[in-house]
């Protein structure tokens, strides 16, 4: 029934215009590649880490003083700036998270809240609120077919998104730090009979994600302007997705986000609408969470 | 603390307070216009942080104060302008608004736990700071409206108007915790299958948490109308509204009525402090406090002070503690206002 819904839909569209097609599944990209760190880190860890937007936001501060100050290119200090930020990441699990994981997950909530505003005041803080942005030249690349034409340059988000999605698939069958940490995330109990170190793994994907999520925002700096709160919009929208999907469904991250972007897109091209697009996502996230839990309640 | 004597100190601190402003012209550095509107200011956090106690002690947390906070702001302004409600009115209108979406969205949204309606409550501050935002005349678009104030610059009437809704979030808390309600908030939050099974109405009297605390919300949204005179979407729904009553109901000592108004006091006065110092970027002591509090201190103050006071007397009562859900369970004992409070089993049926 959704496929042939999402046939339907993308069939129309694409009558209508197609470049909201092209941009919608850009914006996917963007959002299923952050959001999927996310999904990891609540697989395995069983955290929702309302910091993680402001994560990417941290990296994305680093990224723009190494292209400054240093003259790195962003796409290559993704690789430094990632490694940097898992270290981060260890660090804060070391300092936080691994303290309020036997806490009720009230804590928990609470504690990735007050460091996502730690971490974004921060920077307002260092930084002041104002918004800086890159101006690189390769970003304005474009194609046309036919009649329309459109930027190239998103695509990379979509590349960035499957192929989060397919190493992590390789990483949690093939490796085999990945397989315990399969493990850990579905009985951290039974895991650490069978000889598991439970906190190493947890310690391990935090830092993973992190460093992810890092990577990401990276990427997000070659496009977008930067400001303290810019990360905060992108906690929600990935736990938005990861509800959606449910836990360990990243091919679910992948089709919500395909929905979300779309839907944002095709809204600011009406005019009527413009000024409500961004009502979209979040009527959509309470319509997932309501539909969740009359889900979960009939089942 | 005794209970009685709880309540002297608390009605006298109460007195003292609302005899300020006659001090306005002896002593003007604790009481002059300044002293007065940081005082108001602080007195609406207070409410605030008070408020979103309410809720937490049913172990449902609120990241929406905002929210209704500002739904008040607005209730109260188009109640004023398009209504021509009487100002005072106009308040009360702010509180019934707020009160009357928590009743309409709580049917729905008060199925959900945990996680599911703490982020849904952030998105409905979102969604209603876009209504207001896009809604036109009627809401006055991103300018939002103007109000002329019920007492234009009276800085004392202000601040006694403040102080009023400060006493209506109080005698709301105090309804709260001397009431049966508290036993089934407490038992909500320890064991919700379990207070159901004892017969707790477990819906209704979330759905009384959620509409009564965000009737304050509403309040002293309307209130802060007539403060500042206006309702811009972008102050009304300020998450900052949403920030600093949670961090000040945590370092204070959540799940009491106390707690919230320690932390108000202090973090209100700290943060005014900081302000002039740091203008952007002081609220980075918010985060911080509320991840150590978390981390080291969930009881917060009076749940360290509470403890420090059982262990002087000797632990007589014999601690039962939290069982679960509580923000300190596993760790410190007792949790503060529920000092050894029935569990389940004593609630008395719905």
């Amino acid at each position: 029934m959704w496929a042939s819904l999402g046939i339907v839909v993308a069939v129309a569209l694409f009558l209508w215009k197609p470049t909201v097609l092209v941009y919608g599944l850009q914006r996917a990209g963007l959002y299923a590649a952050v959001a999927i760190p996310m999904a990891l880190v609540l697989g395995v860890v069983h955290i929702v880490n309302l910091s993680h937007g402001e994560f990417m936001m941290v990296a994305a501060y680093a990224t723009y003083f190494a292209a400054k100050l240093l003259g790195i290119d962003p796409l290559v200090a993704m690789v430094p700036v990632g490694v940097v930020m898992a270290v981060f990441g260890f660090v804060i699990y070391r300092l936080t998270i691994r303290k309020a994981l036997k806490a009720p997950e009230l804590n928990q909530l609470i504690l990735t809240f007050g460091l996502g505003i730690a971490l974004s005041q921060a920077v307002n803080l260092a930084f002041s609120s104002q918004s800086w942005k890159l101006s690189l030249d390769y970003v304005t690349a474009s194609a046309t077919i036919g009649k329309y034409s459109f930027g190239t340059y998103d695509f990379i988000f979509v590349a960035a998104a499957i192929a989060l999605a397919a190493g992590l698939k390789l990483f949690l069958t093939r490796t085999r730090m990945g397989k315990a940490a399969l493990a850990v995330g579905q009985n951290p109990r039974g895991a650490a009979i069978v000889g598991i170190d439970v906190d190493r793994t947890y310690a391990f994907v935090f830092s993973l994600a992190v460093g992810l999520v890092g990577i990401m925002g990276s990427l997000f700096l070659t496009k977008q302007a930067i400001f303290p709160t810019v990360g905060g919009p992108y906690t929600m929208k990935s736990f938005c997705l990861v509800a959606m999907a449910g836990v360990g469904n990243i091919t679910g991250v992948l089709w919500g986000s395909i929905a979300l972007g779309v839907a944002e897109v095709a809204m600011t091209n009406v005019r009527e609408l413009r000024d409500w697009s961004s009502i979209v996502f979040f009527v959509i996230i309470i319509a997932t969470i309501l539909a969740r839990a009359i889900k979960e309640r009939s089942a | 603390m005794n209970r009685r004597l709880g309540i002297i100190v608390g009605v006298l601190a109460f007195v003292a307070a609302a005899c300020l402003p006659l001090l306005s012209k002896v002593a003007p550095a604790i009481a002059g216009p300044y002293a007065l509107s940081l005082a108001r200011s602080i007195f609406v956090y207070l409410a605030l942080a008070v408020s979103w106690d309410m809720l937490f002690r049913s172990g449902q947390v609120s990241f929406g104060i905002a929210g209704f906070f500002g739904l008040g702001i607005y209730g109260a302004a188009i109640a004023g302008i398009s209504f021509g409600l009487a100002p005072w009115l106009s308040i009360l209108a702010g509180g019934a608004f707020a009160a009357l979406a928590a009743a309409v969205f709580g049917l729905v949204i008060l199925r959900l736990r945990a996680i599911y309606f703490s982020i849904t409550t952030l998105a409905l501050a979102e969604i209603f700071r876009i209504i207001f935002h896009n809604g036109g005349d009627f809401t006055g678009g991103a300018e939002g409206l103007i109000m002329p104030s019920l007492f234009s610059n009276d800085d004392g009437a202000l601040y006694w108007l403040a102080l009023s809704g400060v006493a209506i979030a109080l005698v709301a808390s105090s309804w709260f915790a001397r009431s049966k309600i508290r036993f089934a908030l407490t038992a909500i939050r320890n064991n919700e299958i379990q207070a159901k099974s004892s017969g707790i109405g477990i819906y209704k009297y979330l759905m009384i948490a959620f509409v009564v605390s965000s009737f304050v919300q509403g309040i002293a949204g309307g209130i802060q109308l007539q403060s500042y005179g206006s309702a811009a979407p972008d102050d009304a729904f300020n998450a900052n509204y949403t920030l600093l009553p949670l961090a000040m109901a945590l370092l204070g000592g959540v799940y009491s009525t106390i707690g919230p108004v320690i932390g108000a006091i202090l973090l209100g006065l700290a943060s005014e402090g900081l302000k002039l110092r740091i203008p952007y970027g002081h609220l980075v002591v918010y985060g911080i406090i509320i991840v150590l509090v978390i981390l080291f201190m969930p009881n917060g103050l009076y749940g360290l002070w509470l403890r420090g006071a059982r262990r002087r007397e000797g632990s007589r009562r014999g601690d039962k503690g939290d069982r679960s859900g509580g923000l300190g369970a596993g760790k410190a004992p007792l949790v503060a206002g529920d000092a050894g409070g029935p569990v389940a089993k004593e609630a008395p049926h719905a």
